[in-house]
């Protein structure tokens, strides 16, 4: 009985002297929502942690909100990023919480002549970072920039940021939302170079730290989607924009809506089609000894607008659209392509599926995929488009206006 | 019995109990009743210190010689009608009894001719007659005979039978308990007729002497519980029982645990319906509760309801109380253990709304969480404890002060209002009051481990429990039966309910195994084939319904 | 031993807890590539001979204990040394998982909580499990079994909802050659965790069913084994073989890399409850049964006590066992197989087989012996 006791006495005394190692209150720690890595005149990293105030985000309570910034940035400048963390641990009367920093931007700068190689290793490492953080690059600003800019709709700009690239992606197929994991996935894959989604803000970059940014209807200073960033070696070493961005999408296969938009009898753009469904098959093939790269493209979609007086009840005249729509996607597709085999930048994972379906010719050329086979591969595209519906209206009303007319 | 209490506090535990024994074998030394009226009436005024609620009433009976007879009872304790009409009245009245008797004779015709009351006999030692006088029984004795005659005239004021006040139900009888045991048996006999129903009764505390009786259905309870229960029962030796906690705490399998190992109900459907399970009912004289042995964890989430309602339904409703249950656990260790330990897990928005909450309050969250739960339990109890008229005031009070100072003066974080506000609600809407306590003993437990090492404490908590939970037995039963050990026939009645034509056999760790059957085959209701998909054979009268 | 049964059902939940365990946990076979759920299945069948070995001895003395038929097998004097090295070899086993168990907290959730403390609670935990009895682990085993099996259910569910399963990624499935594969299933897979089920010769005795023995044995470690081989298959399909191999704990990446309708993601601590069933059953196991010999080498008339005992050592080898992570893997996958494992799980049972089949032979003429 006693030594029961004894042991009960133990635990709890334990329990108790030992304290509690890994506590920490929530209003102990700062919750960072974002991260900025850039670098400086020295080829130092500064670090820019963009933290939240939870009084002014859910605001209501103790009636502030609104008028005070929803967050707080820290700078600090240090050789590696947990030289970073310590560093701006120093100004902050908190504990950095890393577990909720949804976003990590990068300064072009960095990308383009450091690399990101070197970057990653302690956001991996760490228990407290996320696999799922998103991954940006600030594109023609710093990513001090981005981080600081205060935001309306979304207090948090972070999540501005990512909300942004997420629709972004899911609406057009203009950027693309990548993660951390994916990022190093890819790094390390021989088979295939990561991208990543640009991003910048555009107006009065003066203005983005400050309140009176929200304070306007007309925001002044306002994140945007800016592109693609294409990445070899590392290194940053292109930017796809508008088509070419949308174009690798589909050969992605991680396009969900879009419109494409066709010409009609010389009017530009005059029919636009919205992508509902889709899907691209990519395989690989060896053809006398040389691999090749079969893609197939399933499209479903319907007509959103048509400018033009075109019978729309006309199965024929649809079957029409859908060729044109094939043949116009069909060359989006094979500029991007063309435009990373340029690049010498294999981000589709063609060599991931030749690894896959020929693992023997594989071990052969994985060494220079990306230098010498990759650009010489022969990309064979097809397209099949499809429309489903046109709508509330058959016809379009245009074509009523030219009868009146005659 | 003497003894025992002079020596009180001098002797050790074993060696008073040594004593008692002693003693009880010599006290069994019967003294018997004198046959003169006038020593016996000394003897019991001796006994009984005088009593004043002890009514002697002397008459006269027979011619040449009269002679002198007494009837005893206790004021309350007897049904006056049966008194005064079939005992006194009778006696008095009776043309027999005004003839010359001997006195010899004169205990007999009272017994055969003259009390028209059920029950008669007579008895020669006093131990008995106490028994029996204190009980509610009439005493007569006759002057010159050494014996007397009880006359079974029980009764008194007494609740009535009423609705229960706890296992509540929609549907289902209203009738509860009584405090009286033979008010109760009968209520079951009433439920159940069958000769199979067998009833043993015995007094139990040696000052009190209270009623307590066992009901099983012989055939169906197993004769090894039923065994056990007896001997348990006959093993107390304690001066009162006032209360059928008293049995239950005397008699249970483990002792160190804050889970029940014996069930208690106020409703007899609720007792019927567990006999015919093969469990033993205790019923306890002056308790409208009655234990029910041997009790499975499981059993605490069931309700009377659950066999009345269809089966999907009673499965939701359990299933739902299972979520309950955890909740009333777990709920604040788990807002505790991620707010502190493990923000992590919480969505980012969510963390931020509850990080705006707490930037004011002061004292850490398992501090935070420990003062609401121990603010809520003296609400409880006050509420509880205090005249029904001050309740709402109470209760006003209470909110006020939790609800709407404390979180705006920034003491309190709404968060923790709301996740103690839903434990309390939890641990109320399980059906079972006793295992509800459990829940809320072992909740502290929890918040102090996930306050400490967050969700490895919470776990480790959690394991313990289960590993405590499998180790209880309930009357040689696994208390987790029929989950650890897994019965797949008896899951049917645990967490969901099979419907009631598919409950083909008893539980076969409570019940007797050769008689196991419960219900005939094909037991599932075959309605006239429906009018839907099928092709008409265009007999007549099929146009009927339109 | 134990006035004790258990049913055959119980032992099948214990032998797969046992077995997934802390196995789960770890990149098995992850040198393997893509190929690593091939050689999880292959070490698999490997064990079913294991098994068979096991089984063999099982049949011979059915009522007794491993520590106690050695001596019968071996003479009274080598016997007792034997089943003493079998004792510490089991406590040793103890003391590795009780270490997975505890850096693998400490890396993932706790970086503060010293090492020793969160080894001590759990170990405390164990302790009063084990004083319990086998049929109270038994029966909580069987409760864990459901409650891992729910909750790998709605794992399933969320990854396959979460679409990230690409099963592109486990091609080409033979990445390394299949004579590669055969040797890793034999040197290092088929030692941990499958021939770890020599432990249960300790336990098979309490069986209230002898005869299914074979078959719940059998069944309980295909089970696992398909269990281990698909988590595996699907770390790799999920997080690709580099990731995977890269990773202290893939099926912790896994879980953090579920992210399902913007709030259904952080699911860390489904890891952590998947952890600790894991490692507490199997320490579990591991102290009953160190426990239980140690009673009976030393004819202790109270095993119980022995518990905290015993649950100290092992506390203190798991301590001192490694200085870190890395060596302790290190050692786990290196030394251990070949000079621990080897011995204790293959030799020294296959030598008892043989003598057991001669010595039997002896005693009883034109006794068959039952075949394995």
């Amino acid at each position: 009985m006693n030594r029961k006791w004894l042991v009960l006495l133990l635990m709890i005394g334990t329990t108790f002297t030992s304290g509690c190692w890994d506590k920490k209150e929530l209003n102990e720690i700062a919750i960072v929502s974002a991260m900025g890595i850039d670098k400086d005149k020295e080829g130092k990293l500064v670090g820019t942690f963009q933290i939240i105030n939870p009084g002014n985000v859910a605001g209501s309570l103790q009636g502030g909100g609104g008028t005070n910034p929803a967050i707080s940035v820290y700078r600090a400048t240090g050789n590696n990023v947990l030289g970073l963390d310590s560093i701006a641990s120093t100004k902050i009367s908190r504990d950095m919480y890393f577990a909720h920093a949804n976003l990590i931007v990068i300064g072009e700068e960095i990308a383009k002549e450091e690399g990101i190689n070197a970057i990653f290793d302690a956001f991996e490492r760490s228990p407290e970072f996320r696999a799922t953080s998103r991954i940006v690059i600030a594109r023609g600003v710093k990513a001090r920039d981005i981080v600081e800019t205060l935001t309306a709709i979304d207090k948090v700009s972070a999540e501005k940021v990512i909300r942004t690239i997420e629709s972004s992606e899911k609406q057009q197929g203009r950027s693309i939302s990548v993660n951390l994991q994916e990022v190093i996935k890819n790094l390390v894959s021989t088979g295939k170079e990561p991208i990543i989604s640009g991003f910048t803000v555009k107006g009065n970059t003066d203005k983005e730290d400050k309140m009176e940014n929200t304070q306007t209807s007309d925001i002044e200073a306002n994140p945007t989607t800016a592109g693609i960033g294409v990445f070899k070696d590392g290194k940053l070493i292109d930017w796809l924009d508008g088509n070419k961005a949308i174009g690798s999408m589909w050969v992605l296969d991680r396009i969900a809506h879009t419109n494409l938009n066709i010409d009609w009898n010389d009017k530009k753009d005059a029919i636009t089609y919205q992508v509902q469904r889709q899907k691209t098959n990519v395989a690989a093939k060896m053809k006398n000894g040389k691999p090749k790269m079969l893609i197939k493209v399933l499209v479903e979609g319907d007509i959103r607008e048509a400018n033009i007086p075109v019978n729309l009840n006309s199965p024929h005249v649809l079957i029409d659209i859908e060729k044109r729509l094939a043949k116009d996607l069909k060359k989006e597709m094979e500029d991007a392509i063309v435009r990373a085999q340029k690049n010498k930048s294999d981000i589709f994972g063609f060599g991931e599926i030749m690894h896959e379906s020929h693992p023997k010719e594989w071990k052969k050329i994985e060494k220079d995929w990306d230098d010498v086979s990759f650009p010489k591969l022969e990309v064979d595209v097809q397209v099949e488009t499809f429309i489903r519906r046109t709508g509330l209206r058959n016809k379009p009303y245009l074509s009523n206006l030219k009868k009146s007319d005659q | 019995m003497v003894s025992f209490f002079k020596n009180k506090g001098q002797m050790k535990k074993r060696e008073k109990q040594k004593i008692d024994d002693k003693d009880q074998s010599k006290s069994k030394k019967l003294e018997y009743i004198d046959s003169s009226i006038s020593a016996n009436l000394d003897h019991m005024k001796k006994k009984t210190g005088n009593s004043p609620d002890i009514i002697v009433r002397t008459l006269k009976i027979s011619q040449n010689p009269e002679i002198k007879t007494t009837i005893l009872y206790v004021q309350g304790l007897i049904d006056n009608p049966s008194v005064t009409d079939f005992l006194i009245e009778s006696i008095m009245k009776n043309p027999h009894l005004k003839e010359k008797l001997l006195p010899k004779e004169a205990l007999d015709v009272i017994s055969e001719e003259v009390v028209s009351l059920g029950g008669v006999e007579s008895v020669t030692d006093w131990e008995k007659l106490f028994l029996s006088l204190l009980s509610g029984d009439s005493i007569i004795f006759v002057d010159g005979i050494n014996k007397a005659l009880v006359a079974s005239t029980r009764g008194g004021e007494r609740r009535s039978i009423q609705e229960p006040s706890t296992h509540l139900t929609v549907r289902g009888s209203r009738e509860g308990f009584t405090e009286s045991n033979a008010t109760n048996i009968a209520m079951l006999r009433r439920i159940i007729n069958s000769q199979d129903l067998w009833i043993e009764s015995m007094k139990i505390g040696t000052v009190t002497k209270t009623d307590v009786s066992i009901m099983y259905i012989n055939g169906i309870a197993k004769e090894g519980i039923v065994e056990e229960v007896k001997k348990r029962l006959k093993g107390i030796n304690i001066d009162s029982i006032l209360e059928s906690g008293y049995i239950e705490q005397l008699i249970e399998d483990q002792v160190m645990t804050p889970f029940p190992t014996l069930n208690h109900t106020e409703r007899p459907d609720m007792v019927a319906g567990n006999l015919l399970e093969g469990r033993v009912a205790i019923f306890v004289n002056g308790s409208p509760f009655v234990l029910v042995a041997p009790a499975l964890f499981v059993q605490f989430f069931q309700s009377v309801e659950d066999y009345y309602n269809r089966f999907d339904i009673a499965s939701a409703t359990r299933f739902l109380r299972i979520i309950v249950f955890i909740i009333s656990i777990v709920g604040p260790a788990v807002y505790v253990a991620a707010t502190t330990f493990h923000q992590e897990m919480i969505p980012s928005k969510l963390l931020v709304i509850v990080a705006a909450q707490r930037e004011t309050v002061p004292l850490p969250a398992v501090v935070e969480a420990l003062v609401m739960e121990i603010t809520f339990e003296i609400l409880r109890e006050a509420s509880l404890r205090m005249p029904k008229v001050v309740g709402s005031t109470m209760s006003i009070v209470g909110a006020l002060v939790i609800g709407q100072a404390a979180v705006q003066a920034g003491a309190v974080s709404p968060a923790m209002v709301i996740i103690v506000s839903i434990t309390a609600i939890a641990s109320f809407a399980t059906p079972s009051y006793s295992i509800a306590i459990s829940a809320r003993i072992v909740r502290f437990g929890f918040i102090i481990c996930a306050g400490v090492l967050g969700f490895y404490g919470m776990i480790l908590a959690f394991i313990v429990l289960i590993v405590h939970l499998c180790s209880l037995r309930s009357f040689g039963v696994p208390y987790m039966s029929p989950l650890a050990p897994l019965n797949p026939e008896g899951l049917g009645d645990t967490f969901f309910r099979r419907p009631m034509w598919a409950f083909k056999e008893r539980p076969k760790l409570l019940s007797s195994n050769n008689n196991l059957i419960r219900e005939g085959d094909n037991q599932r209701p075959l309605p006239p084939e429906s009018r839907g998909m099928k092709t008409s054979d265009k007999k007549k009268g099929e146009g009927n319904e339109s | 031993m134990e006035k004790a049964k258990i049913s055959g059902f119980q032992l099948f939940v214990l032998i797969f807890l046992f077995e997934i365990g802390s196995a789960l946990l770890v990149p098995l076979a992850g040198e393997a590539k893509q190929g690593a759920w091939l050689v999880i299945l292959i070490a698999m069948i490997g064990g079913f001979l294991l098994f068979f070995v096991y089984y063999g001895l099982f049949q011979y003395y059915p009522d007794q204990l491993l520590t106690e038929y050695v001596r019968h097998i071996m003479g009274n004097f080598l016997g007792r040394i034997v089943a003493f090295l079998y004792i510490l070899y089991f406590m040793y086993l103890a003391a590795r998982v009780l270490r997975d168990f505890g850096e693998t907290l400490l890396t993932f959730a706790y970086p503060h909580v010293p090492l020793f403390f969160a080894n001590a609670v759990f170990i405390l935990v164990v302790v009063y499990t084990v004083r319990k009895g086998i049929e109270v682990l038994a029966r909580t085993g069987e409760l864990f079994f459901v409650l891992e099996n729910l909750l790998f259910m709605t794992f399933i569910l969320l990854i396959v909802v979460s679409g990230m399963i690409h099963i592109n990624n486990l091609k080409p499935v033979f990445e390394i050659s299949g004579v590669e594969m055969m040797k890793m299933s034999f040197t290092e897979t088929l030692f941990f965790p499958f021939g770890e089920i020599i432990v249960f010769l300790m336990i098979f005795p309490y069986l209230n069913e002898p005869q299914r023995l074979k078959k719940i044995g059998i069944g309980s470690l295909a089970a696992s084994g398909i269990f281990l081989a698909f988590i595996m298959a699907l770390n790799v399909a999920v997080l690709g073989v580099d990731l995977t191999i890269r990773s202290q704990y893939p099926f912790l990446s896994l879980i953090q890399s579920i992210e399902i309708a913007g709030f259904l993601e952080r699911l860390d601590v489904y890891f952590l409850v998947k952890l600790m069933i894991g490692g507490f059953i199997k320490i579990s196991v591991f102290t009953y049964v160190a426990v239980t010999g140690t009673a009976n080498v030393f004819n202790f008339k109270e095993p119980s006590r022995l518990a905290y005992p015993v649950g100290f050592v092992i506390l203190l080898i798991s301590i001192v066992i490694a200085s870190s992570y890395s060596e302790h893997i290190h050692e786990g996958l290196g030394a251990v197989p070949i000079y621990v494992h080897l011995p204790f799980q293959v030799i020294i049972p296959v030598f008892l087989l043989v003598i057991a089949y001669f010595k039997n032979r002896k005693k009883k003429q034109g006794f068959v012996p039952p075949k394995p």
